[in-house]
């Protein structure tokens, strides 16, 4: 397959369950597209899926896939890199699923910055276990768990990402399609650990952070002619600005060496030979 | 004369033991002898104490003893800690220049010999260790030329200039046991041979084991006594376009294993203690998303952080049942050091023809302890390598539904599946730790669920059937008395033949490197009259296991629906169960 691959190849047979309206639609499309837009088809591509709601894209996209253990999608899609540099890598999960239990594997992946795509679907809730507060919901957000809101300053992945040495930090938001749609793209493109926080509205626990909050609130970098995401200065301004919700690249390291260039890690690790390797009793040897 | 001679060098950690041991080890096994080696980490009294033990014979040695005949003391705590091995005619080396006055017991021969400053004689104190070898060689009749060939491996790199004072520095000692002591002939037999062998760990037998079984990735987070099949991954399996990580935590490293499992290369972690805990959170992944993989235990003693330089065999139940839920799983528990590369080469075939995660046991005390071999003990020749059902751009397509899709999971009639990798055209699936249908969709489906599980299950029962699962064999086998042991007992219950024929007491000894699946030991147990199971834990891990096996059979129901019993369906089944056969086994 090539070039005559479209997005709906990356759709799979389930319908999803998610609930109607559930922003994890559009995120979703906005992924198969960006997929399908940049060269890759289903065979090429691994999808690494989270826990959650969102962790049920593995099972909607068409492509090989796992859907493994809450908070551990990024190792997973690191060691497929890893071991097979030819293949599309792409980790989409929640909030939950990337801020609290896979926390501490998101500061040492974006550090290590493998060339891969990083899609956080952040409603800003556990959606999945029926609307506690996630690492993302506003202090005063009143949940099942939380009657009088957390009491704590939500996580701010973006700078979470910068201080830990990001080298592509982006924000999108699930309903502006093709802004969305372009955002991916820039990340799968990217040189590196390309991470995209989506506001993907969760229209059934969430009450606050919803599509009109989006949608009036958030300012597009693009129109913002003076952000140059390879501006570091710039990009720390806009991602601990409090004050404003924003979309588009904030940044991008124009010198990132992703993983694989920087360890000399370029082979397919599937093939090997039918015994042990030619040369294998010169380590034997080694313990004379 | 004793045919084996057991030597000893300990002070604090940081002199330098270690290497030091290593260095004299080496040269032993140059000159043709055969040489065991054992690390004391910590002891019974706080503090840094560390010793390095060699027993070495012309004879294959495979054990430790209580018994050390000369040992290097650097301190006085090494002198105290070894008391109870020191015997009549032992002899001790020590520098008596040093502000310690050494307490050398009555009946011992203390050898004071000057390290330090014969050591900046031959041009630095820091070779004082180099000295008390060559004091060593001369106490024991060991031609002190031995030294050069390990002591130019050791210090190569470090350019002629520091290689020749140490050769220097190993003369000076020798020359002064020489002249200031008549040492006569402690009666050591330093016999050499022309014969090669090649010393090496278990840790490093399984890493090596690894790169000859095609592992192309390994993912681990450092923890003793694990660590070192890391360190000695790193720097070769680059050689042969692998890559080793280390990750953030066990979490992570297991996941990325996973990862990599599933894009076709072999893969392999390992830890040890509290990161076998960790890594139970993903096993039920690896396992039911039916991936190849090899899991590493180098067990220590538990629980929580425990002794973390101590030896336990204590991990066994871990390895047979750890993680929520059921899922079968093989552990495989290598009982020596040459056992440590061959079931390491087998581990990965075991998983990639089963496509099931293995478990591979071993233990601290085979992980530092270094033992000769002929270096045809590792036939690289000898090595297969059987990937199993894993198919191609055409194979994939005699597994494609109607609708052209993978069946990953398909319910094979032997219980294994196809495996499709990244790349495959047509393969693309989805796996889950959900419970799936064929295409690797999620279900809760009753009838599928039953499928899978069964498919599962039927893997071990294809295992048992197509695979040798034999256990090892010592002693007289008509011998009343029956020892069985399993993972790294093996090469001091095979020594402790030689003294129980001496007593007296007849024992066959079978020593069992699967634990699941295992050998069935009923008959071996009913000929015996006794039955004994030896194992480095507490409450007899393995020794359940085998009384389980041999108890008398019940009959079963079991129910995996998802759906709880009812009283109707239940008496039912009784009634079924009643009319039918106990299962032999
Ligand atoms: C180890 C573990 N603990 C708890 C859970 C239960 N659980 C499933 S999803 C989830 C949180 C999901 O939140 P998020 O990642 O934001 O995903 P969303 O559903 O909002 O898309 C939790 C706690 C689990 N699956 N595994
Ligand atoms: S609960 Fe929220 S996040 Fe989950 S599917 Fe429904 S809308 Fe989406
Ligand atoms: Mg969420």
């Amino acid at each position: 397959m090539s070039s005559d691959v479209r997005f709906t190849d990356f759709k799979s047979d389930k319908q999803p369950t998610w609930c109607p309206g559930c922003g994890d639609f559009g995120t979703m499309n906005g992924m198969m597209k960006a997929l399908a837009e940049t060269g890759n088809d289903p065979d090429n591509t691994f999808v690494v899926a989270g826990i959650g709601c969102s962790g049920k894209i593995g099972t909607y996209m068409h492509s090989y896939a796992l859907h493994g253990v809450h908070g551990r999608a990024l190792p997973v899609g690191q060691g497929v890199k890893m071991a097979r540099p030819d293949i599309e890598v792409m980790v989409a999960g929640g909030d939950g699923d990337g801020y609290s239990i896979g926390a501490g594997h998101f500061v040492h992946a974006v550090r290590r910055n493998v060339d891969m795509t990083y899609v956080v679907m952040d409603n800003r809730i556990y959606g999945l276990t029926k609307g506690q507060a996630s690492p993302t919901s506003r202090s005063d957000f009143e949940t099942s768990t939380t009657p009088e809101g957390p009491k704590q300053p939500p996580v701010n992945p973006l700078a979470l990402a910068l201080a830990s040495g990001a080298s592509f930090v982006a924000q999108s938001f699930a309903s502006d399609a093709l802004r969305h749609q372009e955002i991916v793209q820039k990340a799968i493109e990217h040189d590196g650990f390309g991470f995209v926080n989506v506001f993907s509205p969760c229209v059934t626990f969430n009450d606050v952070d919803t599509y009109d909050y989006f949608r009036d609130s958030l300012v597009d970098l693009q129109e913002d002619e003076d952000h140059d995401p390879n501006d570091y200065e710039a990009a720390k301004e806009v991602i601990l600005d409090s004050e404003k919700e924003y979309q588009g690249v904030m940044y991008q390291n124009e010198n990132s060496v992703p993983y694989n260039e920087q360890h000399g890690v370029t082979e397919d690790m599937s093939e090997i030979p039918d015994g042990a390797p030619e040369d294998a009793m010169d380590l034997v040897r080694e313990f004379y | 004369m004793a045919a084996d001679l057991n030597w000893a060098i300990g002070g604090e950690a940081g002199d330098g033991i270690d290497s030091t041991g290593k260095i004299f080890a080496q040269a032993l096994s140059r000159a043709g002898r055969h040489v065991f080696t054992s690390k004391d980490f910590a002891s019974r009294i706080r503090g840094g104490y560390t010793a390095y033990k060699i027993r070495t014979s012309v004879d294959e040695v495979q054990s430790v003893v209580d018994r050390l005949d000369i040992l290097v003391a650097l301190t006085q705590r090494t002198i105290d800690e070894n008391l109870d091995e020191l015997h009549d005619g032992s002899a001790i080396i020590y520098d008596g220049e040093r502000s310690w006055d050494a307490e050398i017991p009555e009946e011992m021969k203390g050898i004071d010999v000057p390290l330090k400053s014969l050591a900046e004689d031959a041009g630095g104190a820091i070779m004082r260790n180099i000295v008390a070898l060559g004091a060593a060689c001369e106490i024991t009749g060991f031609d002190v030329e031995y030294l050069d060939e390990s002591l130019e491996k050791r210090f190569g790199g470090k350019g002629t200039q520091i290689v020749e004072n140490n050769k220097e520095a190993a003369r000076l000692g020798q020359e002064y046991v020489q002249e200031h002591y008549d040492v006569g002939d402690l009666g050591y037999d330093m016999e050499t041979t022309d014969n090669d062998y090649v010393l090496l760990n278990g840790n490093e037998a399984i890493g090596m084991g690894a790169i000859a079984a095609g592992c192309r990735f390994y993912a681990g987070y450092p923890i003793t006594p694990a660590t070192s099949i890391m360190e000695y991954l790193t720097g070769r399996i680059e050689e042969y376009g692998g890559h080793v990580v280390q990750a953030e935590d066990e979490l992570s490293a297991i996941n990325m294993t996973l990862g990599a499992a599933r894009s076709g290369a072999r893969s392999m972690t390992a830890t040890s203690g509290a990161g076998i805990d960790l890594m139970t959170e993903t096993f039920g992944l690896v396992a039911t998303s039916e991936t190849p993989m090899v899991i590493c235990d180098v067990m220590r003693s538990g629980p929580s952080t425990g002794m973390p330089t101590k030896q336990e065999q204590g991990d066994l139940n871990m390895a047979l049942y750890g993680g929520h839920g059921e899922i079968p799983r093989f552990v495989v528990a290598p009982t020596s050091i040459t056992e440590c590369f061959w079931k390491t080469i087998e581990a990965f075939n075991l998983a990639e023809k089963y496509n099931t995660p293995v478990f591979l046991v071993s233990d601290l005390a085979m992980s530092v302890t270094e033992q000769t071999f002929p270096p045809e003990a590792f036939d690289m020749d000898a090595v297969e390598i059987d990937r199993g059902k894993l198919v191609d751009d055409e194979e994939v397509q005699e597994w494609l539904d109607s609708q052209g899709r993978f069946r990953a999971h398909a319910a094979t009639e032997d219980g294994v599946s196809p495996r499709s990798i990244p790349g495959t055209t047509d393969g693309a699936h989805m796996s889950t730790g959900l419970e799936h249908d064929e295409l690797g969709r999620r279900t809760e489906e009753q009838e599928i669920r039953v499928q899978q599980v069964d498919k599962r299950n039927r893997k071990v029962e294809t295992a048992k059937n197509e695979e040798e699962w034999e256990y090892r064999e010592f002693g007289n086998p008509d011998a009343e008395n029956l020892v069985i042991s399993w993972g790294s007992n093996e090469g001091a219950l095979v020594e402790a033949l030689e003294y129980l024929e001496d007593e007296g007491v007849d024992v066959r000894v079978i020593s069992v490197p699967y634990i699941f699946p295992r050998p069935d030991l009923t008959d071996e147990i009913e000929a015996a009259e006794e039955t004994i199971v030896v194992e480095c834990n507490a409450t007899g891990q393995f020794a359940d296991v085998i009384e389980h096996d041999v108890l008398t059979r019940v009959k079963r129901i079991n129910k995996y629906t998802g759906v709880r019993f009812k009283a109707d369906e239940l008496a039912e089944e009784i009634t079924t169960k009643l009319t039918e056969e106990v299962p032999a086994q």
